[in-house]
């Protein structure tokens, strides 16, 4: 600690911290625009932070300064000197900002007009025309930039430059013509770019879907938390006249630190979605779907469950809270007596032991990333940690078909059986396992679904901790946002779960959500069911297939918890109130038929504030996970498929999101098409399973030979293995 | 004083620029005695000598040296930069150097590298000094081919690369740190400091960034020794600098004085005196960005101190000479509107005051402007002195500040008359000022051959 003196007042401070925290710990406020800690080392662009240090003649940029003992500073308050500069700085920064707080988006929640009526002049000297500039310019469907009211902190391009690292905001030209673009002038696709909005200290970047809906002073926020990734970042529902208008983050700085990815932030309308479900639909011999009354829909769905038996399978999605989960799994398993149920996401409690904040990635000196999903598509911000990692000089390493390692598509599994051995560990691996071998913190993180839970890559923490001595954090990502907490939800009420039936008929099938509706296994056994009870937000193939569909909801729709992909129990808020009775309050309904009680209210306990315990308890006593046998090579190429995270029943119905979705697009790695004489960007077909279809070739040099990759809705339909092939001159004509 | 020469020595008589002349003078013996002395033997000599930087802040060479970490101390890199972005209106001492004593520039950076442990210097070369660049590669292939740099210099056992890169045209490269930002390829903006270079410069290793004619002079000083070299010049001020004489004078040019030479020395007798029967009125003493001095001053010593003393710098030795037919408002526009165009726009008040400076310029320029616009120059002047990130805004503000200081009267007219009293007779009238020069560049496309083939070729690489 070191004694800093700030405006007359000591202040003990760590040595280092910036001198805007430090002053802010004894309520002193240092205003500033382009600081924010988030983004990197301060870069002193604004000048808002001027104040006087003892020592030194000239005003100091606070923001850049650290606390160092017997630093005495004197900020606006204190010395005239500084108050001037600030004056002076403010009277620059409004010269050529036009001043239209009536109708800009930000007036009343705008850091450059609170900083103005607190510290700003009354009017201005300027006497000439202001810099205009074409506006507002949509750098793509969701953000627009006004760059007459920009004021040039950089904090956009700092952010796309060092935290997001998609270097697509740029400044260009210089001097007082310096404008913020994208480069080349391409639409801003990014998976985060929705973050500038809020990192804007004014109302140069404003979104899309929000400009012009609301003003501050209408608005209510409710914390609560996103529910469309198994990251669980926090979040802000604005809600005016009932209705979600937007999403802002709320900085939990262990799980996201207030960086949210563009589905999360801008999905939110498709609760108000024309096509949603609203009331209850039975269906009734030879005259198809009709709609029913709640009542009515309970004692179809009473009668199919009864006249089933004991033969039900239910369908989970893993979007369901906690709460609904167990309401579900009590009604299977006390009520009609079976256990057998389809789980999005398996979880091995022993992973437990490695139980890490996702923070924790940032400080590990080695990152190993295992599995054939691309992180960022299943749980984004984790990728946002991974390259804070790297930034903080971490050496990640990704060992996957596109990875630094390139391996076999599907041998996670493997990998970790190799790097566990230690002794015949094949050439390619040679390099991750000394990098294992001597690092201190590791951090693995698991991007696939794995039926066993996580034991592969827990076993392999297992061994760098028993043997290398080294801090293991496990990452397992589940595939949907709450996989976790139904799992254990199921398990909490009941002993095991057996699988649906391979083949036959079956009583009843209870298809719980959306996420489970599209899900092939599902129509499977749909195809197989006598009776299907479905709950959805939306139409789909398998609402079809139902003989009762009761109307869902989605997470900013109810009251419950959500375990994210750290195993950290959350809160959900009911943002906005559905229009019927949310799920939980008609499965208490129906489990009182079958005479289980449920308590119709969630009431989430003090859990959502658990402290994660440290890893030092370690359990590992099952026997160790055999790696499955690889799949049988085979002519044409292997298929991975990217689940990308701009798809599914949310996105598609979002206008401005389509942008993002996936192009329909095969990745070849660079030899597999130069042997087909294929060049990137053109069309190609792609065959697999008596299934063809055009898609456009793109060209990876870090993918593995003999393996393509197409985003999963681009693949329906296909095998395991593909054919690709240029389309013939004729068709292409 | 007398002339005294020690850079450009034998310049004017012989062929310096290949490497056998240069030799054939005693050329790289210097280097020889170098790499036979410890590296802390080579610092005391640069430290005795008390150079001091020819860039601009005239900050000694040798401390600078010395806040870099020993190579055994760190495990980054230790690079060397050569400035050699000379871009200050008024200022072209350091293109005499490279043109006609490369050699000795590159002596010098191969010196400084050795003194310093680094093994990798670069050459930041302003990108429109296209000649420059030719003699100084052949230079550099030259001492290359003989073993003055490369791998082994002179069986030494230490190696040294040394790159050449052209700058891309922006004012703000020229300041050091905005110049690593622009070699590693970013956008050419300055950093916050501290860290400073030494530590925290290239690639974010210990860096140490000369001027060319900084560097230059390191031979000279082991040639000498340190003490003897510091003998020459007056206190506080060792050593020859390069003047470039401009403006209203009968004789531009560059001319190597010792330091402590008056400006009369340098302008009437050296200069010959201003033409045409004119009146000295004022002179800009090192550079466009320094305090103008009046003809009154003209008695000043040409050294750090008394320029100091008298409310200027000698900066980068550039003298403007002014006379009785020049607008000092118009003069004050012109230097105001270079330093709005080459403002990098990352901090606010040298952004946004710069543009409003000229605003206010062009206003009392054409008699517009009221008594109260005249006090808002003033103050916005006042207001960007010592808050910006580096020293551009101080660059435009002061000089302007100054013209308003001493030529009040002549600002007070314009404002007065509702028009300028030079009635477009003024030795600036018709002058293109720098940004409607760049404007008239893109529009007329002008064709410098040397250029259009670099051009051409340049086309051809990247299709």
């Amino acid at each position: 600690m070191v004694r800093v003196t700030i405006d007359g007042q000591e202040v003990l401070a760590p040595k280092g911290q910036g001198l805007v925290e430090t002053a802010a710990s004894v309520g002193i406020e240092i205003p500033v625009f382009c600081y924010e800690p988030r983004l990197g080392p301060p870069v002193g662009a604004c000048r808002m932070c001027l104040c006087e240090v003892e020592g030194l003649p000239k005003l100091q940029a606070a923001c850049t300064l650290t606390a160092t003992d017997g630093l005495v500073l004197r900020t606006a308050r204190t010395s005239e000197q500084a108050a001037g500069g600030q004056s002076a700085i403010l009277e620059f920064i409004l010269l050529n900002h036009p001043l239209d707080c009536p109708d800009c988006d930000k007036g009343g929640e705008c850091p450059l007009q609170d900083l103005t009526f607190r510290f700003g002049p009354g009017s201005t000297r300027m006497q000439f025309p202001k810099r205009t500039f074409d506006k507002p310019i949509p750098i793509s469907p969701l953000i627009a930039l006004d760059r007459e009211r920009c004021i040039l902190c950089y904090r956009c391009t700092r952010f796309s430059e060092s935290v997001s690292e998609d270097g697509q905001l740029v400044a260009a030209n210089r001097g007082a013509q310096s404008i913020i673009a994208t480069f080349e002038d391409e639409p801003y696709r990014a998976h985060f770019s929705g973050n500038v909005l809020e990192l804007c200290p004014v109302g140069a970047l404003t979104s899309t879907t929000y400009r012009f809906r609301a003003r501050p002073w209408e608005i209510q926020n409710v914390p609560t938390v996103c529910g469309l990734c198994p990251v669980g970042c926090n979040v802000w529902a604005t809600t005016r006249e009932g209705k979600v208008a937007r999403i802002l983050s709320r900085n939990h700085p262990e799980v996201h630190e207030g960086w949210l990815c563009d589905k999360g932030r801008f999905a939110y309308d498709h609760l108000r979605a024309e096509d949603r479900l609203r009331t209850p639909l039975v269906r009734v011999r030879r005259r198809g779907f009709e709609e029913a009354s709640h009542e009515a829909a309970l004692d179809a769905a009473e009668a199919g469950l009864r006249a089933a038996g004991s033969s039900v399978v239910v369908a989970f999605s893993g979007g369901e809270t906690v709460e609904q989960a167990t309401a579900l799994a009590r009604i299977v398993r006390e009520g009609l007596g079976s256990d057998a149920a389809l789980l999005p996401d398996d979880w091995d409690a022993a992973l437990d032991a490695f139980r890490a904040p996702l923070s924790a990635i940032r400080d590990a000196d080695v990152c190993l990333i295992l599995g054939d999903d691309p992180v960022v598509e299943r749980a984004p911000v984790v990728d946002l940690w991974l390259r804070a990692a790297r930034r903080a000089e971490a050496e990640v390493i990704a060992v996957n078909p596109a990875g630094d390692v390139q391996a076999a598509p599907g041998s996670a599994a493997q990998v970790c059986a190799d790097l566990r051995e230690g002794k015949k560990v094949p050439t390619e691996l040679r390099e991750t396992a000394k990098s294992l071998k001597s690092a201190k913190r590791v951090a693995l993180v698991w991007s696939e679904d794995d039926p066993t839970g996580g034991r592969h890559v827990g076993a392999l923490a297992n061994e760098l901790h028993e043997n290398g001595r080294a801090e293991v954090a496990v990452y397992v990502l589940p595939r949907t946002p709450n996989g976790r907490g139904v799992a254990t939800a199921w398990y909490t009420v009941g002993e095991g779960r057996s699988d649906p039936p391979g083949e036959g008929e079956i009583g009843a099938l209870v298809v719980s959500g959306d996420e489970a509706a599209s899900d092939p296994r599902v129509a499977d056994l749909a195809a197989r069911a006598s009776f299907v009870l479905t709950t959805a937000m939306f139409q789909s193939e398998l609402t079809a297939w139902s003989h009762v569909v009761l109307p869902g909801t989605s997470y900013l729709e109810r009251e419950g918890t959500y375990v994210n992909l750290e195993g950290r129990p959350q809160r959900l808020r009911r943002a906005v109130v559905p229009f019927g009775p949310d799920e939980l309050e008609w499965l208490a309904q129906l489990a009182e038929r079958f005479g289980v009680a449920i308590d119709p209210w969630a009431a989430p306990t003090a859990a959502e504030q658990a402290d994660l315990p440290p890893a030092d308890e370690f359990a590992w006593s099952r026997p160790d996970p055999q790696a499955p046998p690889g799949k049988p090579a085979g002519p044409g190429l292997e298929l991975v498929r990217i689940g990308a995270l701009f798809s599914g029943a949310a996105v598609e119905r979002i206008p401005q999101l389509q942008f993002q979705r996936p192009a329909a697009e095969v990745e070849l790695a660079h030899e597999d098409a130069s042997t087909r004489g294929i060049a990137p960007g053109e069309a190609v077909v792609v065959t697999s399973n008596g299934t063809s279809r055009e898609l456009r070739a793109g060209l990876n040099r870090k993918l593995r030979v003999g393996v393509v990759r197409i985003p999963a809705e681009h693949a329906k339909d296909f095998g395991d293995r593909v054919q690709v092939s240029r389309l013939s001159t004729g068709e292409s004509r | 004083m007398p002339r005294r020469e020690l850079l450009l020595e034998d310049a004017d008589t012989r062929d310096l620029t290949k490497l056998a002349g240069y030799e054939a003078i005693g050329g790289y013996a210097s280097l020889r005695k170098a790499l036979d002395m410890e590296r802390q033997a080579v610092l005391a000599e640069l430290l005795d000598a008390n150079v001091r930087g020819r860039g601009g802040a005239g900050f000694p060479m040798g401390r600078k040296a010395s806040f870099l970490p020993h190579p055994d101390d760190t495990p980054k890199p230790i690079y060397l930069v050569a400035n050699a972005d000379e871009s200050e209106p008024g200022t072209f001492k350091d293109r005499e150097i490279l043109l006609r004593v490369p050699h000795l520039f590159v002596e010098g950076v191969v010196i400084a590298a050795y003194t310093i442990g680094s093994g990798h210097a670069f050459i930041y070369l302003r990108g429109e000094y296209l000649a420059e660049f030719e003699v100084v590669t052949a230079a550099l292939e030259e001492a290359r081919a003989a073993g003055y740099l490369g791998k082994n210099v002179l069986g030494s056992g230490w190696d040294l690369t040394v790159v050449v890169h052209r700058g891309a045209g922006a004012y703000i490269c020229g300041e050091e740190t905005g110049l690593l930002e622009s070699l590693e390829g970013r956008r050419g903006q300055p950093r916050t400091k501290p860290p400073f270079p030494a530590i925290s410069g290239l690639y974010a290793s210990p860096t140490l960034i000369n001027n060319v004619e900084t560097l230059a002079t390191v031979p000279k000083i082991l040639e000498l020794g340190g003490k003897k070299y510091a003998r020459i010049g007056v206190e506080n001020s060792a050593g020859t600098r390069v003047f470039s004489l401009s403006g209203n004078v009968v004789n531009g040019g560059n001319y190597e004085l010792e330091l402590g030479t008056t400006l009369r020395e340098l302008i009437d007798e050296i200069g010959g005196g201003i033409p045409d029967g004119r009146e000295l009125k004022a002179i800009i003493p090192g550079g466009s960005s320094v305090p103008v001095l009046t003809a009154a001053e003209v008695d000043t010593p040409l050294d750090f101190d008394s320029m100091a003393q008298a409310g200027t710098m000698l900066g980068s030795g550039a003298v403007i000479v002014i006379d009785d037919r020049c607008c000092m408002v118009q003069l004050g526009l012109r230097v105001a509107q270079f330093y709005m165009h080459e403002s990098c726009g990352k901090c606010t008040p040298c952004r946004e005051g710069t543009r409003w400076m000229v605003q206010l310029l062009r206003k009392i320029e054409e008699g517009e402007a009221t008594q109260g616009e005249l006090d808002v120059l003033l103050n916005v002047c006042d207001r960007i002195l010592g808050n910006c990130l580096c020293p551009l805004g101080d660059a435009a503000a002061m000089p302007v500040a100054s013209y308003v200081a001493k030529f009040r009267d002549e600002f007070q007219r314009h404002i007065d008359e509702g028009a300028c009293p030079f009635g477009g007779e003024s030795s600036l009238a018709g002058v293109l000022a720098p940004v409607d020069q760049h404007d008239a560049h893109l529009r007329s496309q002008i064709e410098v051959p040397g250029i259009r083939a670099e051009r051409e070729s340049l086309t051809e690489a990247h299709g």
